[in-house]
């Protein structure tokens, strides 16, 4: 099995990543990823997105987009070998669904 | 195209089923018949083309979800794409997400759904209607079209 760029370049992931959470901390609350392969056996990179209850109640799409697009202007996944999926909940959603992998 | 709208509005209606406390049920069928709208869409107009009509329904069954994500874009110019090439990449982008949170709401019983993630899904499904109609009539739109029913570019 061929594996994509992207894990090989982990650290670099998790700094990018970090970055975008703090640029945008007043609507997200944090950013978790895993790399692994999507439905049709590509491989991807999930990204779990926390938002705040104020940016999922009342900016939703917009705050989505603006997590979207600074996550692709700070890395080329087409370069890492992955394509980008992106999940988002609110924070008070995460509080009841209380998935590890959203903490 | 009113099939593929009322799946639409089937969609946001599922979605706001429950109150404070959703249903994942209602939560899965809203983001798997989201996704049947945006699929509807497409082939809708490709099966348009077809001269009788008597033999569109068949041709739309003849789409394969793999191959409509998988199909790539030819550009003019990948450095330089036109403006309908720009939208077009948007919309495929869009498209393979969304067939992801279908294949996951459908078979997935693992993943729990939140209203948030749900309405985020189908707000791309939105933007996949409204990108497409801007872009439906340009020629490279239509041959997208044929790249995702299987058919090689000459």
């Amino acid at each position: 099995m061929i594996m994509p760029a992207a894990t090989r370049q982990q650290a670099k992931i998790e700094t990018e990543v970090r970055a975008v959470e703090t640029a945008l901390r007043r609507d997200v609350v944090r950013i978790r990823y895993e790399i692994s392969e999507d439905w049709s056996g590509q491989w991807a990179i999930f990204f779990r997105v926390v938002l705040s209850d104020d940016a999922a109640k009342h900016r939703l799409r917009e705050t989505a987009r603006k997590v979207e697009s600074r996550l692709a202007e700070r890395l080329d996944f087409q370069e890492l070998g992955v394509f980008a999926y992106h999940n988002f909940r609110s924070e008070s959603e995460q509080a009841a669904l209380r998935e590890e992998a959203w903490a | 195209m009113a099939f593929a709208d009322d799946l639409l509005k089937d969609a946001y209606h599922l979605a706001g089923r429950g109150g404070k406390n959703p249903k994942q049920s209602s939560l899965r069928r809203a983001v798997s018949t989201a996704y049947y709208a945006a699929f509807h869409l497409l082939i809708a107009d490709f099966v348009a083309n077809w001269a009788l009509p008597e033999q569109r329904a068949r041709l739309g069954r003849m789409f394969e979800h793999r191959r409509m994500s998988g199909a790539a874009l030819s550009f003019r110019d990948k450095r330089n794409p036109t403006p309908a090439e720009s939208e077009l990449q948007r919309l495929i982008s869009q498209f393979t997400k969304l067939q992801n949170d279908r294949y996951e709401a459908d078979y997935d019983v693992g993943r729990k759904w939140s209203r948030s993630d749900v309405e985020n899904t189908l707000a791309l499904a939105t933007e996949i209607f409204n990108t497409w109609r801007g872009v439906r009539n340009e020629k490279v739109a239509q041959h997208h079209l044929m790249s995702m029913f299987g058919a090689r570019r000459d």
